[in-house]
This record gives structure tokens, sequence and C-alpha cells, in this order.
């Protein structure tokens, strides 16, 4: 092919478009839809899957989070008084000792302990997540001090009420004002405690162990308190009282949460069973804890995002079926209709391969010109909802290249049938037509 | 004295075979054609006369006979080949103009270039000297339907000597004009004449037979009266 003829073409193919704008137009649709969807959709699949995946990084992929799960049978037993029950269950400081002797490849182990509270300043209260932990809780879970510092050895030794607010938490209190040395009381069903807030924290995951609560502008609140694990168990004890149903209701729950940190996640695959095991040992087959490894979340996510993939992929490519038919459907009643300039061109001496050339790289431009402003408007689309309605979305390179090499293929495909028509039609009869 | 045929046909035959039954379109023609000469095709309807035009200007194959065009036999070409001939040795003019719609007067007159590989850039001097020629110098960014019929088909003769053809080709150039309008087109076609191009035009118009310097009448697929009137119009010459 003859380079500047092939321009020439082109600029040809664009006039005869242009003699029908609207024809072309909704001719360009299917496509412009098909490519705009493959975009949008792949950049919203992305954005959710980015977002699941930091969740879960933050909880470390070389560490195993165990929880204390109330067991479904041998439920409650009672003790004592007529309309107290009271329930045993959950992880012991014991079972942390014993994973940090027994299982290999273990680094670290944080004990948390967690019960719903109240906390108030002045006159505001918020319901807040009370925690009890070690010093090393901020390093461990990837958190950062915004402000004043967190916990230390002393304050865990002394039992001292010292606490750590996180950052929403500590705006919604104080509204404004410096919280750091300022006093908080805490309330639970039976006590309430005067704490000194010492430090404000931000944490990476916030949520991921706690009912979520929202702010005004949709924002994910950890409403958490941090307070040493010796003072928790002081001040609150371990009882967990719940009022329901006109009875009272005791947990009583060491640990909440142990979190285990390994040298590496393959560590964490190897040592699996092991923390089983020695979880498994005082236990008599109650099962009251549960296991969250996040490099296993991880890579089930990651398969499932796979399949969502390929699953878009097949939808994109029906759709862009559907545009190509379209396509393909308008340059047919095009060749018809052109059936006359056709024989002309033959005429004056086009070969058929010319003419193929033609047809084709008119359909080319339909799909190319389709793909582009699909390509622009998914792009549109995800940056208003990633930027102004703050939702993560991620256009991705590899869809918008197979979106615009599907267009192309579609041109190519639906686009021979109607140009090689055109080419192998009669030319004195292609004259001859009206 | 004999000027170089450039059409030589021999028991030049057209079946039509529409399974049924066979027509007969061509039963067997026989003649030359001089570079230079004027030569007008009459005869009655079906006789013939569209059938063999087609098969002068390439676009058709003969189903028996010789066709030679300049040297070359084409009679037997393949249709990439006789396109090629089409495009750089055959110039056509159509009762209906026939001319690209989205393409403007100079674009028009450039087609036929196009498809012998060269860039309108390039010649885009000749195609508006062309245009001037046959009159359109102020019409050269019009598209066909801003034209009139006779101003088409001046685009047409334009565009059938943009690629300095061996001859051209018309049929009934003036079917679908005014008798002023026609006027002026054969006074074009004399003009060519004039400068030495060979021209070959399908009539049933007497007006248009007259300027030729020969006529052919077909009846029934076969040369009925080969009329030359030459000699008078050589010597007038
Ligand atoms: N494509 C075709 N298929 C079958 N028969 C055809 C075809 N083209 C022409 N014919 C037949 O060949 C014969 C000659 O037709 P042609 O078109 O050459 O006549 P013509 O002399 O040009 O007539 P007119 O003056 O009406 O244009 C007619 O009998 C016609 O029916
Ligand atoms: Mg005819």
């Amino acid at each position: 092919m003859r380079g500047s003829s092939l321009i020439q073409i082109v600029q040809v193919g664009f006039k005869s478009l242009r003699l029908h704008k609207l024809r072309s137009g909704l001719t360009m649709l299917g496509m412009i839809i098909g490519v705009w969807a493959v975009i949008v959709l792949v950049a919203i699949g992305e954005g959710a899957s980015h977002d699941a995946q930091e969740a879960i990084k933050a909880l470390g992929a070389q560490n195993v989070i165990i929880r204390s799960v109330k067991p479904m049978s041998d439920k409650v037993q009672l003790q004592g008084s007529d309309m107290e029950w009271e329930t045993i269950y959950g992880l012991k400081n014991s079972d942390a000792s014993r994973i940090s002797k027994t299982v290999p490849g273990v680094i670290k182990v944080l004990p948390v302990l967690t019960q719903r509270k109240n906390i108030t300043h002045g006159k505001r209260d918020v319901d807040c997540q009370l925690i009890g932990t070690y010093p090393y809780y901020p390093q461990f879970t990837q958190s950062k001090m915004v402000a004043g510092t967190f916990l230390n050895e002393i304050e865990e030794a002394r039992k001292e009420n010292s606490c750590v607010l996180t950052l929403e938490l500590a705006e919604k209190l104080f509204a404004g004002h410096n919280p750091l040395m300022e006093k908080v009381v805490i309330r639970g069903f039976e006590s309430a405690q005067v704490f000194r807030v010492k430090g404000i924290i931000q944490e990476r995951v916030e949520g991921a162990k706690l009912p979520q609560q929202k702010d005004a502008l949709g924002r994910t609140i950890s409403a958490n308190v941090f307070i040493p694990l010796s003072t928790f168990k002081a001040l609150f004890g371990i009882k967990n009282i719940d009022r329901s149903v006109g009875s009272l209701s005791v947990e009583r729950v060491e640990l909440s949460e142990i979190r285990v940190e390994f040298g590496s996640a393959d560590e964490v695959m190897e040592a699996l069973p092991l923390l089983r095991e020695a979880l498994d040992k005082t236990r008599r087959g109650k099962v009251d804890y549960e296991i969250q490894v996040p490099i296993n979340e991880l890579n089930a996510l990651k398969a499932q995002k796979a399949r969502d993939t390929r699953m878009l992929m097949y939808i994109a490519c029906i759709s862009l079926l559907v545009g190509g038919i379209g396509i393909m459907n308008i340059m047919l009643a095009t060749v018809t209709e052109r059936t006359q300039e056709i024989g002309v061109r033959r005429a004056m001496g086009a070969t058929q391969k010319d003419i193929t050339v033609q047809f084709l790289i008119e359909t080319l431009i339909l799909c190319l010109l389709g793909g582009s402003i699909g390509v622009c408007g998914g792009w549109g689309f995800a940056w208003v909802r990633h930027h102004l309605l703050h939702t993560t979305t991620i256009v991705t390179e590899w869809s918008v290249l197979a979106a615009f090499g599907l267009s192309v293929t579609v041109g190519l495909v639906f686009g021979l049938y109607p140009a090689r028509r055109a080419a192998l039609l009669d030319p004195i009869e292609a004259l001859r037509h009206a | 004295m004999a000027k170089r045929s450039i059409i030589q046909i021999k028991d030049l035959k057209k079946v039509y075979d529409l399974g049924a039954f066979k027509v007969q379109a061509l039963k067997g023609l026989n003649f030359d054609i001089e570079e230079g000469s004027y030569t007008a095709i009459m005869g009655p309807s079906g006789s013939g006369k569209s059938t063999l035009l087609n098969i002068l200007g390439c676009l058709d194959r003969p189903s028996n006979g010789a066709y030679i065009l300049g040297d070359d036999d084409v009679a037997h070409m393949d249709d990439k080949e006789l396109s090629g001939v089409r495009g750089s040795r055959i110039g056509f003019i159509f009762q209906s103009y026939n001319l690209i719609q989205q393409l403007n007067v100079v674009e028009n007159i450039h087609v036929p270039l196009f498809y012998q590989g060269k860039d309108i850039s390039d010649h885009y001097d000749h195609c508006v000297k062309l245009a001037e020629k046959v009159g359109l110098a102020d019409r050269l960014d019009h598209r066909p339907m801003q034209l009139s019929g006779g101003q088409q088909q001046r685009v047409a003769v334009a565009r059938s000597l943009v690629n300095e053809p061996l001859m051209l080709l018309a049929d009934e150039p003036t079917g679908n004009l005014d008798s002023t309008t026609e006027q002026e087109i054969l006074d074009i076609l004399d003009e060519l004449h004039g400068e030495g191009r060979t021209l070959v035009i399908v009539t049933h118009d007497d007006a248009v037979a007259e300027r030729a310097e020969r006529v052919i009448h077909l009846k029934d697929g076969l040369v009925d009266q080969d009329i030359r009137k030459g000699a008078a119009k050589a010597v007038a010459n």
C-alpha cells in the first residue's frame, strides 16, 4: 500500500461517513458503549480489589490473627443466681505464651482485649471500642502516631490510666481542642474510670475487626481507645456484660485476639498446623477461636479477581460482537447505497483490492473513532468516580489496550464481508445501479 | 497516410447465459478504429451498442473473438489487469455523469490518477487545468450536487482526460441534457478530436452522429453499416 494514498483513502472515508453523520454516530454508539463498559467495569473491579488487597496487606502478609469466637454448642453455663448466665470461652494468656514458645518461626505475639464501652469528655460522649494491648501495637499493625506517644512499658507495668485515641475519635470528642493530657471518662457497665490522653493514633486498617461507623462524609470511623492491657484487666476485668431480653448474660473472655507475626509469608503456611495444635491442646474439642490468615485471603482475592476479569472479558467480547454486527449491518447498507460509486471507481481503474481496502478502512474508522470515544468516556467516568466521588477506580492499561484491540479486530472481521461484497460487484451492473 | 489502429476487433461475440436460454448480444463483429478518429456507434435499442462499448472499455470480456487495444490482447486479461487498462488507457463518459458525490470537482477529476497511485498534491495543477479547459475554473471546490447536469458532464469529460487515455468512450453522453447544453458538450468533444484524441461515442442522436467522421450502425448484434465520411472532413481539416 502506498503511504500517501492510504491517507487519501482515510480522508475519503471520513468524507463518506460525514455524508451521513447521524447514521455514522449511531453505528459508532455500539462500539462506544462496548469499549466504555470494558474500561469502566475493569476500573471499578480493579479499584474494589485494590482496596480489599490493601486492607488485607495492612493486616500483614506475614501475620496470623486468632480471634475468640463464642462456641456454637455448649453455649451457656449456669452459675449461681437465677437470672445470670455466664459463658467462658476464647483465647487465654496461656495460649499466647504457648504459641510463642512452641510454634516455630514466630517473631512476636500481640495479645488484644476488646470490649464495647462509652467514652466522655465534658458533655460529649461517644461509643467506642476499648482495646487493651501491649506497647508494640503500632509497629505490629503498621499504625502511625499523629500526636503524642503510644503506651509504654512503664504504664503497662504500673497499670496506669493512660489512653491513646484514634484520630477520628479525638476529633469527635474534642472538636478542635488539643486532646493531649486531657482527661476522659471511660464508662463500662459496672464502673467508670478517668484516663489521661497521651497520644493520637491513625490505624492503617480501620474497622477490619470492628463494626464500622461512618461520619457525615461517609468515611469510616475507628472509634478505638487504647489502654495498657494490665490496666484493662485491673479496672474493667475480663467480664463483659450484655443485657438482652430481660436476662443478664455475662461473658468471660480473657483475650479477644492474639496476633502472631512470623518471619515471612512462607513460614506462616508451614506453621499453621502447629499453631492449631498448640491452640487445640487445652480445648478438648471446643471450637472457640478462628484463625484469619491474610496471605490466604489475599491469594483467594487474587484468584477471585482473575475469575471476575475473565468474566468481564466475556461480557466485553459479547457487547463488542453486538456492536460489530451493527456495524456490519450498516456497512452492508452503505455498500448497496453506494453501488454506483463502486461501479464508477471500478471504471476509473480501481481494482477489487482497492475497493476492499476502501470499505475496510471506513469500517475501521468507525470502530477506532467509536473505540477512542469509548476510551475517553470510560477514562472520564473513572476519573470522576475516583477523584470526585472518592471511590477507588483504577483504569488499567491492559483494559484500554484490550478494548482498542477488540474494536479494531471487530472492525476488520465485520468490515471484511461488506467490503468484499462491494469489491466483487460486477462493474457494469454497479454502474447501471440507479 | 493510414493511421495506426488502436482498436482491432475480430469476430467479437458476446453471449449472455441466462440459464434457461442464451442471449447473443454480439454475433461476430470485425472492425478497426484508428488513432485520432471520431466514431459514432448507432443502432436500435437492444442492438448491442452498450455491450460493445463495455467490452471496448474493458469493463467486460468478450465470449469469443479477439480484441487488441494498442498492442495488447485484452480479451483474456484477468480482472486486475483489466482494471489497470481501464485506469490508464481509457477515459469514460457516462450518460448519467457518474461523479462521486462526496468529492469536489478537482477531486473527482483526480480519481483515475488516484488508482494509478498518483497523489492529488502532485497533480493538482493538472486537474485544475482540465477543469479550466471544460470551463469550470470557478467551481473547483463545488460538489456534484451543486452543479447543473451540463456542468457535471463537463467534470466527467475532464475526468476522462486526466490519465491521458488512448481513447475516450462515451455512452449517450448527451442523453440527459437539453439541446443547448448538448451543443456545448459536443463542441468540447469536437475540440478534443481536434487535438488528436480518439473518440468512440454511442448515440441515438443524429446531431451527435453528424459530428463524427465515421458511423457504425449495429443491428441485432452485427455491423449493419459502416459509413466513413472521413475524406471530406480530413480535407477540411
Ligand atoms: N447483463 C445482461 N444479461 C443478459 N442480457 C443482456 C445483458 N446486458 C445486455 N443484454 C442483452 O443484450 C442485448 C444488447 O443489449 P445492449 O444493452 O447492448 O443494447 P443497446 O444497443 O445498448 O440498447 P439501448 O439503445 O437500449 O441502450 C439486449 O438484447 C439485452 O437484453
Ligand atoms: Mg445501451
